[in-house]
């Protein structure tokens, strides 16, 4: 191998590498560099300092809302993949020439943003509204009772605004399925119930693992949906961090809880992805073994 | 191979660069100033004045103005030649002030150059630098109409860097078809509303007006008086009493009809559609408070933001403002327009309101261990 072709992957490497450095590494850094200093912003400013007690700072009296955090993302989480799975089947094997339409369906939200969509459910779930009579009516609701402003809207609100990247990675993945795979599985005499167990499931994995990174990393730092559809109670540790920075402008201490909280989903998707196996991570792996 | 040799220099060179550039942005930026806020170095300026023509941004509160086609920016226009970019997009003065200090400090407004904030954080914002001071020969209308008893306030004794926008009071809104006997502070705290109260998020509007129902004197509270206040209102936000804690949103739940009852602001009627709903003096007294134009550091075309000030303080222009947001002009004058036009609002108390209607009202206090009680506040805040 000539050294040209041994550096076209560096190469290659190059303009992706450049955008980590630049919009990920250098940021790190700042906010490192940050997450040390001491100081008040209106008195003389954050000095430099080794602060490092604004770590475990930053993490006193935050614990609940740290764990409301991994509750409101996870149940958005499955909710999102059990509503997603069916979907993205349904328009992978059996939507024929809807296909299209359905896929279009799915990301036709984005034309209108995040922030917009949400304040609309504001209205669509205010307490008055036809929605949230029929939900007392069938008393999902009590009487009295109400869905703005509590954890379900939250946790509603996280479900759908994050539900597409449930259903994309999904429906890539379930659409190159092998669908002779499952023909042969029934021929050996498997159950409908079996073969998805065993063969679709499994085939899938891919997907759901991509879609679950995608659904909870975003859903738990989230802060949005907590501030418009949540009441009292139910801040996320996101609007904590919004809080420390915007409002009480102790940005070291701010810094501090970011970087720990990104440590702590890092830690939590590794664990993940070391339970879910590495090959599936990887794609076709699997895919290709089973063929 | 010989070709080859030399491309293969060039990526090495490429990638070379690339890290050079890096290491560029990560050396420029420690070369750069090592103190992260502290306030502005550079010495205090004076808003120039001069022809007007341009373009003008006003950064203010929502509800705070006609910005419609026959509104006062409107008419600003029209007669100025300048085009006016006027955002509502001020909902709390430290969500605010905490969203623009980092361009401030680099003598940067975002393209600004009106803000819209209340006396302290005036008064925070210039003693950081971040303000330039105003020259009273700009301003001949303003300091002719200038209601008396806002011409020397404490905050800024001699009108350097701040001119009254609108004053108002922080009371109680109530839907008289709902809660028709909501008239203290402390009703708010009444089981029979459970979720059906907001608070606003404002550390010196909220646990103040609760300290007044109970007696205390805010300006004159310690700080276990003010964590006292701030303890009840935490124990009623984790009992679900309190649905929310709001900026300017308490309008839009009063309006879809999601509460009963809210602290609010006096003059948010033209944000309210709900004809039940009105704002009430609490039993045990209000907090009032003044807003202030202000120029920032870095403000474009200072010599329109200037000539804007001037315009609202015609009387002619002030009585329109005073119509639509229903708060406290600082100008004079109004009251006798208004007269004329024969508009109810002359009568009102909560537009012009008497000292006898205010004598149990305080101003916005600031509690002495400012940080200590603001931790304890933004902790209930994010419950």
């Amino acid at each position: 191998m000539s050294l040209k072709q041994r550096l076209v992957p560096y190469w290659l490497l190059g303009p992706g590498l450049l955008w980590l450095v630049v919009f990920f590494i250098v940021p790190m850094y700042f906010m490192g560099e940050l997450a040390l200093r001491s100081g008040s912003l209106t008195s003389g400013g954050f000095v430099f300092s080794w602060e490092w007690a604004n770590f475990p700072d930053s993490l006193s009296g935050h614990g609940d809302q740290i764990l409301r955090s991994f509750f409101y993302a996870g149940t958005a989480t499955v909710l999102a993949l059990l509503i997603a799975y069916p979907l993205a089947y349904a328009i992978a094997f059996r939507a024929g020439r809807f296909k299209l339409l359905l896929l279009f369906a799915v990301i036709a939200p984005f034309f209108t943003t995040y922030l917009v969509r949400t304040i609309a459910w504001k209205t669509i779930l205010s307490d008055d509204s036809p929605i949230v009579s029929v939900l007392q009516t069938l008393t999902l609701v009590p009487q009295d009772g109400r869905v703005l402003a509590t954890s379900g809207a939250v946790i509603a609100g996280l479900t759908y605004n994050f539900l597409p990247f449930m259903i994309l990675p999904l429906y890539a993945n379930l659409e190159r399925l092998d669908l002779s795979l499952v023909e042969a599985a029934k021929d050996l005499y498997s159950s409908s119930r079996q073969a998805f167990l065993k063969v679709t499931l499994p085939l899938t994995m891919p997907g759901i693992v991509a879609g679950v990174l995608l659904t909870f990393i975003p859903a738990f730092g989230d802060y949005i949906n907590a501030q418009l559809l949540g009441g009292t109670q139910q801040a996320m540790i996101g609007n904590v961090i919004q809080s420390l920075y915007l409002n009480q402008r102790d940005y070291p201490e701010a810094a501090a809880l970011s970087f720990l909280m990104m440590a702590l989903i890092l830690a939590v998707v590794v664990l993940y992805i070391r339970f879910a196996g590495t090959g599936a991570f990887m794609g076709d792996e699997d895919e290709e073994t089973a063929r | 191979m010989d070709t080859g040799g030399t491309r293969a220099r060039g990526a090495v060179l490429a990638i070379a660069s690339a890290v050079a550039l890096v290491a560029l942005i990560l050396g420029l930026a420690a070369c750069g100033d090592d103190t992260v806020g502290g306030g502005s170095s550079e010495k205090v300026t004076t808003a120039k004045g001069g022809p007007v023509s341009g373009e003008l941004t006003i950064s203010n509160w929502p509800g705070y103005i006609d910005p419609g086609p026959k509104g006062t920016v409107a008419e600003f226009e029209g007669k100025t030649g300048v085009s006016v970019d006027y955002i509502e997009d001020i909902n709390s003065n430290d969500g605010f002030f905490g969203k623009l200090q980092p361009q401030l400090e680099q003598g940067e407004s975002g393209g600004r150059s009106i803000f819209v904030v209340a006396d302290y954080m005036a008064k925070q914002m210039y003693d950081l630098g971040y303000l330039q001071e105003i020259d009273h020969a700009d301003l001949p209308t303003v300091f002719k109409t200038l209601a008396p008893s806002l011409e020397s306030p404490g905050f800024d004794p001699e009108r350097k860097f701040s001119v009254p926008w609108q004053g108002g009071m922080t009371g109680i809104w109530v839907d008289t078809s709902k809660a028709p006997e909501i008239r203290s502070v402390n009703d708010l705290f009444d089981p029979k509303y459970r979720g059906k109260v907001t608070m606003l998020e404002e550390l010196r509007e909220t646990p103040a007006l609760v300290m007044l129902a109970e007696g205390v004197d805010p300006a004159t509270a310690s700080d276990e008086e003010w964590l006292k206040a701030i303890d009840r209102i935490k124990a009623a936000a984790e009992s679900g009493q309190i649905r929310d804690f709001t900026g300017n949103e308490y309008t839009e739940d009063l309006t879809a009809g999601n509460i009963v009852a809210a602290i609010g602001w006096s003059g948010d009627a033209s944000l309210i559609e709900n004809k039940n709903a009105e704002w009430r003096m609490p039993t045990e007294g209000c907090t009032q408070w003044s807003e202030n134009m202000v120029i920032p550091v870095g403000a474009p075309n200072t010599p329109a933001a200037l000539a804007w000030m001037d315009f609202v303080y015609r009387p002619e222009v002030a009585v329109d403002i005073t119509e639509y947001v229903e708060y406290i002009s600082p100008v004079q004058g109004v009251k006798e327009l208004l007269e004329k036009r024969g508009s109810p609002l002359a009568e009102s108390e909560i537009v012009f309101p008497t000292e006898e209607f205010t004598s149990k009202c305080t101003g916005q206090n600031t509690p002495p261990d400012l940080e200590r009680v603001n931790e304890a506040w933004q902790d209930v805040l994010t419950g």
